[in-house]
């Protein structure tokens, strides 16, 4: 995010644009009530009526897949009514005139069709945003997990830029992360075209750097991302698969290609705190210590680092993951020892000139220390591009505009609706953790649900909390229907984590062609009405506990 | 008058913490471990529909209509709360139907019934009509206040709603300055 969390509650104006901070961050929705309480206009684009949309001042109710067409629209209108801020794209930015000869040919009138929107709800939604003296856009999965996402990530990028909207408090742009410390592994280098601090693998001196500190030749080869591994497996590039903290056999959109792509593996190696299913595939199993039983450096979505402490000590045969790394290194001939985590740390920000001043001291307690923080006497920077200098080599901004693609997979007669992703607030990610929680198992359990538009399920002649089939052309899961007047017709929504009603089984792996993320969001599916409920609800309870005893016995065999 | 516990729908997102909570704050030993899902009973039950979402609970009505119907006089007034004695209770769920809010809940349970030897023991049911006590058995007062994210659950005192009543008609008088008839 250019701007910090905190400073959500500055903005005079929020546009939300693909984003459920109610379901996948609670502290961020508050931020978000706050600045509404302080007065701020708050724009919601979601097809669904989420938590944010209710309490909204206007809430966009965009067909699924529409965004870039949006996002153009609204530029179209702030650019061709004279809304935007002539001196700071004069000054600040490059790249306007392309970016405005792709705008102008979507009018909120020509997108109507593909938005579903109201012509006048787009000009009205535009003109609020341009008016806000301090306006900040939020975005989530649902810009990132399209075929189409960096190129909206960029256009809603270029509404900011269109508005002047960087370089000062409360204003910007705030991609919220998927999961708490994604930011932390970008910062720490898990990108494969860059080392820690996002310095570029490419870059002879920056390698020459990191081989010097740590005595080695490196490669300045990007690696491959994560949705690349099973093609390079299929060549026979990638022989072994080292995963940690991980479960894509969950967590990956078309999960039999998945399973297909670790079976091809010759090695598989699964660090993690429980028996997954991604561990079922690995020819070894390092058990690690959880959260709570060890501690470190996460990145919050906002730059921020802050430090977390052992709360208990680890029962059973575990290992730090730092500790289980140096170990592996260390036999393999390299060897590694620490003795705590601020020793790596300080090592670390040696090597990354953006963190080098942030020291564990600064991060004590409950503190937290923003990079970019050059040197020890640095606070830290709550937003970048102060004195509207970007991280560009012309330090200026840049406009990059696209035209709309729509989606891959388009709904047809065999598989009529929709499918996307979502996340529900009860259960974090792959529910590796908190499936292991009773009163949250309580609040919702196997098989999941898919959430559908009550006339969508009456004319399948569902009812509510039926189980139902849900296929499409990669595969086909059971899970329990609900009705829900929240979500719009068309479009069914299941959440990710559960084991049954898998709906990575279904997904899709059509990848953004710059990020590598898969659609998540987006793939076509039949709901199918199940006659025999009673065998149904048996199926479900059979299906997870052979499942369940199934991973209890590798653990149990180990 | 009564204190009760009220949800503000423009703040609440929808969590539930207020739900697991009060589940926990009601545990003998304030633990979750092995709660089974039908002992699984939070006295406030979120609502989430198209138009709105809050928890709802328990009003603690002065002239509480689920006391008046019950046979048993196990629903009092005590302690500035609508109290139920338990050990009264006999899951008749008269006063399910008297409440208006829908927040009474009466649970009932097997439990091991002992009449002398242990020849004679039988499981027996025992009901219990569960609603928001406040927290009473808490010093730091409903957990469910403490816990929500948005402070979109507070407990509303007298004095609370005497001082918002006074902000309206402060807010109503100026109102009716800006709107005189002439």
């Amino acid at each position: 995010m250019s701007n910090a969390i905190t400073e959500i509650q500055q903005a005079k104006c929020l546009l939300i644009f693909g984003y459920n901070a109610a379901d996948s961050h609670p502290v961020v929705a508050r931020h978000i009530l706050k600045a509404r309480a302080n007065g701020a206009k708050i724009i919601v684009c979601d097809p669904r009526k989420i938590e944010s949309a209710r309490i909204a001042d206007q809430w966009l109710p965009l067909n699924n897949g529409s965004n870039m067409a949006l996002v153009n629209a609204i530029a179209n209108v702030i650019i061709e009514e004279d809304l935007y801020d002539k001196a700071f794209v004069q000054n600040n930015t490059e790249g306007f005139d392309a970016f405005r000869e792709i705008a102008s040919h979507y009018t909120p009138e020509s997108v109507e069709q593909v938005t579903g929107l109201k012509a006048a709800d787009i000009r009205l939604a535009a003109r609020t945003y341009a008016a806000a003296s301090e306006a900040m856009i939020l975005w989530g999965m649902g810009v990132t997990q399209y075929g189409q996402a960096v190129d909206v990530v960029r256009g809603l990028a270029g509404l900011a830029l269109l508005t002047g909207n960087f370089g000062r408090p409360g204003v910007g742009c705030g991609p919220v992360r998927g999961q708490n410390n994604v930011q932390g592994t970008c910062d720490m280098g898990m990108l494969p075209h860059q080392f820690p601090g996002y310095q570029s693998v490419a870059d002879d001196v920056i390698r020459d750097k990191f081989e010097k500190a740590w005595g080695v030749t490196l490669s300045g080869t990007p690696g491959y991302r994560l949705t690349e591994v099973g093609h390079k497996a299929d060549e026979g590039i990638c022989k072994a698969f080292y995963i940690f903290g991980e479960d894509p056999a969950q967590t990956e959109a078309d999960l039999a290609a998945m399973r297909a792509t670790m079976r091809k593996m010759e090695l598989v190696i699964v660090q993690d705190i429980f028996m997954t299913q991604t561990a079922e595939f690995a020819d070894v199993i390092f058990p690690a210590t959880s959260w709570g039983e060890h501690e470190g450096v996460y990145s919050s979505a906002d730059r921020g680092f802050q430090r977390f402490y052992k709360a208990v000590n680890p029962s059973g045969d575990v290992k730090p993951d730092w500790e289980i790394f140096s170990l592996l290194a260390t036999r393999m001939g390299y060897p590694m020892s620490y003795s705590n985590t601020e020793e790596i740390w300080d090592e670390l920000r040696a090597l990354a000139p953006l963190y080098a001043g942030v020291t564990y001291e600064k991060m004590a307690d409950l503190k937290s220390v923003q990079w970019p923080c050059p040197t020890e006497d640095h606070p830290g920077t709550s937003y970048l591009f102060e004195g509207n200098k970007f991280s560009t080599p012309s330090g200026k901004g840049i406009f990059i505009g696209a035209e709309w693609r729509p989606p891959l997979e388009q709904p047809d007669s065999d598989y009529p609706l929709v499918l996307s992703t979502v996340r529900e607030v009860g259960h974090y990610s792959c529910r590796s953790m908190t499936g292991n929680c009773s009163a949250l198992q309580t609040l919702a359990d196997e098989p999941g649900y898919v959430q559908m538009h009550p006339d969508d399920a009456k004319a399948l002649g569902i009812d509510d909390q039926q189980l139902v089939w849900v296929s499409s052309r990669r595969g086909k899961v059971i899970s329990r229907a609900n009705y829900n007047d929240r979500v719009n017709k068309g479009v069914v929504y299941m959440t990710y984590q559960w084991w049954i009603g898998a709906c990575n089984e279904l997904t899709i792996e059509h990848v953004d062609p710059i990020s590598s993320t898969p659609e998540f969001k987006y793939c076509a599916v039949k709901v199918e009405h199940i006659d025999d409920q009673a065998w149904a609800e048996n199926y479900v309870q059979t299906e997870y506990s052979s499942l369940k005893a199934r991973l209890k016995s590798h653990v149990a065999n180990a | 008058m009564n204190r009760f516990v009220f949800a503000d729908p423009n703040m609440c997102i929808g969590c539930r913490t207020c739900e697991i909570a009060c589940v926990v704050s009601h545990q003998v030993d304030g633990k979750l471990d092995g709660v089974s899902p039908e002992a699984f009973a939070p006295r406030l039950t979120l609502v989430k529909n198209v138009h709105v979402t809050t928890p709802v609970m328990c009003r603690q009505c002065d002239d509480a209509p689920c006391a008046q119907v019950c046979p048993n006089n196990a629903i009092v007034l005590e302690d500035g709360y609508v109290k139920v004695i338990q050990s009264r209770c006999i899951g008749c769920k008269t006063c399910v139907i008297a409440c208006p809010y829908g927040a009474m809940n009466v649970v009932t349970t097997m439990v091991e019934e002992s009449k002398g030897g242990s020849l004679f023991n039988r499981m027996a049911p025992k009901s219990q009509a569960l609603k928001c006590d406040l927290c009473a058995h808490r010093e730091a007062g409903p957990a469910c206040v403490e816990v929500c994210p948005t402070s979109a659950i507070q407990l509303i005192k007298p004095e609370t709603l005497s001082e918002t009543s006074k902000q309206k008609r402060e807010a109503a008088a100026l109102n009716a300055a800006v709107a005189s008839f002439r």
